[in-house]
């Protein structure tokens, strides 16, 4: 191609052009072949040359094709021959070629070799179009490009040949001058080498074959001798680095080398390694035998092991969690390349992580304190092992939105819905409190904190520590409930101190009385009486009277009137409640209480702080009546019971001084008493309550010492 | 009328003190002329009203007074010979005017009276110095007896 003369045309040339210069009819001559004189056949030289042939395929196929022109050449006695053969590349046939290219010239056109012609407009073109042999003259008066292929030619003769029934390219013989022209007999040697050509091309193609394979082959060489390079460099670099230890070893236990890395972390020398005191088979822990039996297996069988942790012992004993991998430099070889890394601080770490998590999660499960993060954007939702409890969602179940939401109590997920959205929209931190309703219909009581952050790329996400708070919660609503209970107890132990306050209001009318009688008495009983003076003391008498009968009025009133709340009473409750609350105050005076309590006591109807009243008194009094005591425990038993007729009884027994047999009724009359600090209205408050409740009250002596009181009313319902 | 006369009585009255008759049933008899005075501390109202005039019937000049500031404001520590005294009041209470009194070395004899029910309540206030304890009411002889026990060293 570098040549001067090659033809190259690249492009077929445009229709136009074709119809500018003379027609496919105007350079055809093939008729005249056979109408010419014809020479006669020589067979020998003939059979000369297609022996050549045969031996040049044998030996050198490379050159078949410029051997196949040169015998052309000499069999027709032209003055140029050679092959045009279809391609895309004008370096390799190709039968779907879209031109075609000369691979092979002999005699004058030997120079243009490398050139060709355009497949649709050229003569070979033609002659495969055609499918026969075809004879031209001047060619290049139609297909102008050939002017330029010189010498040019007086006459071209063309023999299309094939392979598997496909014409793929043509034979050609060119004379270039008249001192011969070509007759039948080289139409004849002509078609017989088109069938010689066939083979020709088929044995270059299986080169062609072979080359693309050599070449494709010594690439792939290439690749690997480039790739080993490159890993050798890196495990030259790994080896180096003394990141990783490195150990060439041999499969029954001993050491050939190893890098510093390696040596470092059992702490053995290089002096160790080169007087072969090294065996990794006696750096291993017994343990780990089986393990180190079984990579063996692997390497003999696949040529490597799955990487494992294990442990070696270092020089000192002591040992060393690694990871260990490794390779045989062959398949079946007896030695190998393994690296080791050491595990020490990522166990540690480990160990670390292991403990804080397990610390973390015994705090939560101590503290009730369930943690999760939730990241707005992706509802991805990471959730704690104590909250898959406090939820009671199955340990592992994948936690979304709305599985929280079916759990949220239906009275609060509208609440829920607005925190999220709330959230959402990038609220920043937040606390809320909420219920959730349980698969058995029981209710939980949740305080969330909820912390806002965002992450590099700024994105949303929630961190929230939540807290079962239901036993708070509830503890709280029960000690709401005594605080009221106590609330209402408190009332009934301030009648103590109520006596006292009322005891005063009466007393001071009473004195007024006194005096004023004493001095009415004085006055009138004097030699010269002072009636007027003593007037003035029977009206202040008067008025101290009625003033002392307003107390009792509002005294009565006082019990009377109360508005009671009337519900079922449970008796035992109650004497259990009143028994709390003065403990302190019997204890106080070395009373001990015993209670025998009929569990199966039915519930009273009654107003319940007035019948603890009552029972707080009974107890009072029971106390009281053994504050004299000293030569026997001071007991007080309270019973409940049903009684007859429907009735529940409550007995109060102590073993107290008791009272007068014929003063059975005195107790619970106003203002008796045989205490000197009483009122005695305890009792008759009490008397007046229980009748209230359509029961009776009563005093009894025991067998033994003390007094029994109790009262009966009937049960409810 | 009637309240012209109580405010008569409420008020010392020379003309009635030391009368015959009182002086007849007093134990306690004096030379002089002059009864000796027996002062009321009480913030019960009833009270202020009924004993003085029991006391004047007793034969002993009364004064009273509805607190103990109001006893220590009127200057009269000095002329009585006793105190009868109410022992809870509002702010300073009976024991406390006696503390006070100690502490001015003002060593009235005090006869204690009290509305207040307790079995502790007068020996305590015995123990405390006092001349008798009275829980109301109480009778007009208990009292004669408390002031002439009061008055016996003068």
């Amino acid at each position: 191609m570098s040549d001067a003369g090659a033809l190259i045309v690249d492009r077929p040339l445009g229709k136009s052009i074709e119809q500018s210069y003379a027609p496919l009819e105007a350079i055809l001559c093939t008729q005249a072949v056979q109408q010419r004189s014809w020479r006669p056949p020589d067979y020998e030289r003939e059979n000369r040359a297609l022996v050549k042939l045969m031996g040049v395929l044998a030996d050198s196929p490379g050159s078949i094709l410029q051997t196949l022109a040169d015998t052309i050449l000499e069999i027709t006695d032209s003055d140029s021959a050679g092959l045009s053969l279809l391609t895309n590349d004008s370096k390799r046939p190709h039968v779907d070629g879209n031109r075609f290219y000369w691979p092979a010239i002999a005699g004058m056109w030997n120079p243009h070799v490398g050139g060709g012609t355009p497949r649709d407009f050229g003569p070979c073109g033609d002659v495969l179009d055609r499918n026969r042999t075809m004879l031209f003259t001047h060619w290049e008066r139609r297909y102008p490009y050939l002017g330029s292929a010189t010498p040019l030619a007086e006459e071209g003769l063309l023999v299309p040949f094939y392979v598997d029934g496909k014409a793929v390219g043509t034979i050609w013989a060119i004379m270039h001058g008249d001192h011969r022209k070509f007759d039948a007999e080289d139409d004849r040697v002509m078609a017989s080498l088109g069938k010689f050509a066939s083979s020709a091309y088929q044995a270059l193609m299986r080169i062609e074959d072979l080359k693309v394979q050599v070449e494709e082959r010594e690439k792939a060489e290439a690749e690997v001798r480039r790739m080993a390079c490159d890993l050798e460099a890196k495990v030259r670099r790994l080896v180096d680095a003394n990141v990783v230890g490195i150990v060439m070893f041999t499969l029954e236990g001993g050491i050939k080398g190893a890098n510093d890395a390696f040596l470092n972390m059992v702490n053995y020398t290089h002096d160790d390694l080169n007087s072969d005191r090294i065996r990794w088979k006696d750096l291993t822990p017994s343990e780990w035998h089986d393990r180190d039996e079984q990579a063996v297996g692997e390497l003999i069988s696949t040529g490597s092991f799955q990487p494992f942790e294990k442990e070696y012992f270092r020089k000192d004993g002591s040992r060393i969690p690694i990871l260990l991998g490794g390779t045989l430099f062959e398949k079946g070889a007896n030695e190998g390349v393994a690296f080791i890394v050491d595990l020490s601080e990522q166990k540690r770490a480990e160990g670390k992580l292991r403990n804080s998590e397990a610390f973390l999660a015994q705090a939560q499960q101590l503290a009730r304190i369930g943690s999760y993060s939730w990241r707005e954007t992706t509802d991805q939702i990471t959730w704690s092992e104590q909250l898959y409890s406090i939820y009671e969602f199955e340990t592992g179940v994948c936690v979304t939105p709305q599985l929280i939401r079916n759990r949220v109590h239906p009275d609060d997920s509208t609440l829920y819905d607005k925190i999220i959205e709330h959230a959402r929209s990038g609220s920043g931190d937040f606390e809320w409190q909420y219920r959730l309703l349980m698969p058995d219909r029981s209710i939980k009581y949740l305080h969330a904190v909820v912390r806002a952050k965002r992450d590099r790329d700024g994105r949303l996400e929630y961190v929230a520590a939540v807290q079962d708070v239901t036993a708070r919660r509830l503890s709280e609503e029960a000690l709401d409930r005594s605080r009221t209970e106590l609330a209402h107890v408190a009332r009934v132990m301030s009648l103590g101190s109520l006596a006292a306050a009322i005891a005063h209001e009466l007393n001071q009318p009473l004195a007024g009385i006194v005096t004023n009688a004493g001095t009415c008495q004085r006055m009138l009983a004097a030699p010269s009486p002072k009636v007027e003076g003593a007037l003035e003391t029977v009206r202040r008498t008067i008025r101290d009277a009625n003033r002392a009968s307003e107390v009792i009025k509002r005294l009565r009133a006082l019990f009377a009137k109360r508005e009671g709340v009337i519900e079922a009473v449970n008796l035992n409750e109650a004497v259990e409640e009143v028994i709390a609350l003065s403990l302190s105050g019997l204890q106080r005076n070395q009373v001990t209480v015993r209670t025998e309590l009929d569990d199966d006591l039915p519930a009273v109807m009654g107003d319940r702080i007035q019948l603890q009243q009552v029972i707080l008194n009974l107890l009072k009094n029971g106390s009281d009546a053994m504050s004299a005591v000293d030569d026997r425990p001071r007991c007080l038993t309270v019973r409940t019971e049903r009684d007859r007729e429907e009735q529940v009884r409550l007995s109060v027994r102590d073993v107290g001084v008791g009272f007068e047999p014929s003063a059975a009724e005195k107790p619970f009359e106003n203002f008796y008493t045989t205490k000197r600090d009483g009122m005695g209205i305890g009792l008759s408050v009490s008397k007046t309550i229980i009748e209230g409740h359509h029961g009776r009250l009563w005093a009894e002596l025991n067998d033994g010492p003390g007094a029994t009181f109790s009262f009966s009313i009937p049960r409810g319902g | 009328m009637i309240q012209l006369d109580n405010h008569r009585q409420g008020s010392p009255d020379p003309s009635r003190r030391g009368s015959f008759a009182s002086l007849m049933t007093a134990k306690y008899t004096r030379a002089t002329a002059e009864p000796p005075v027996v002062s009321i501390v009480d913030d019960d109202e009833s009270v202020r009203e009924s004993l003085p005039d029991l006391v004047r019937e007793l034969g002993f000049t009364a004064r009273a007074f509805s607190s103990a500031e109001e006893f220590l404001a009127s200057q009269c520590a000095a002329e009585t010979g006793c105190l009868i005294l109410d022992i809870m009041m509002p702010n300073m209470s009976g024991p406390e005017l006696q503390e006070e009194l100690r502490r001015c070395s003002r060593d009235i004899p005090i006869v204690f009276i009290t509305a207040q029910t307790s079995d502790t309540l007068r020996a305590r206030m015995l123990a405390r110095g006092a001349v008798e304890c009275l829980i109301k009411p109480f009778s007009d002889t208990a009292l004669l007896d408390a002031l002439n026990w009061a008055l016996r060293a003068n």
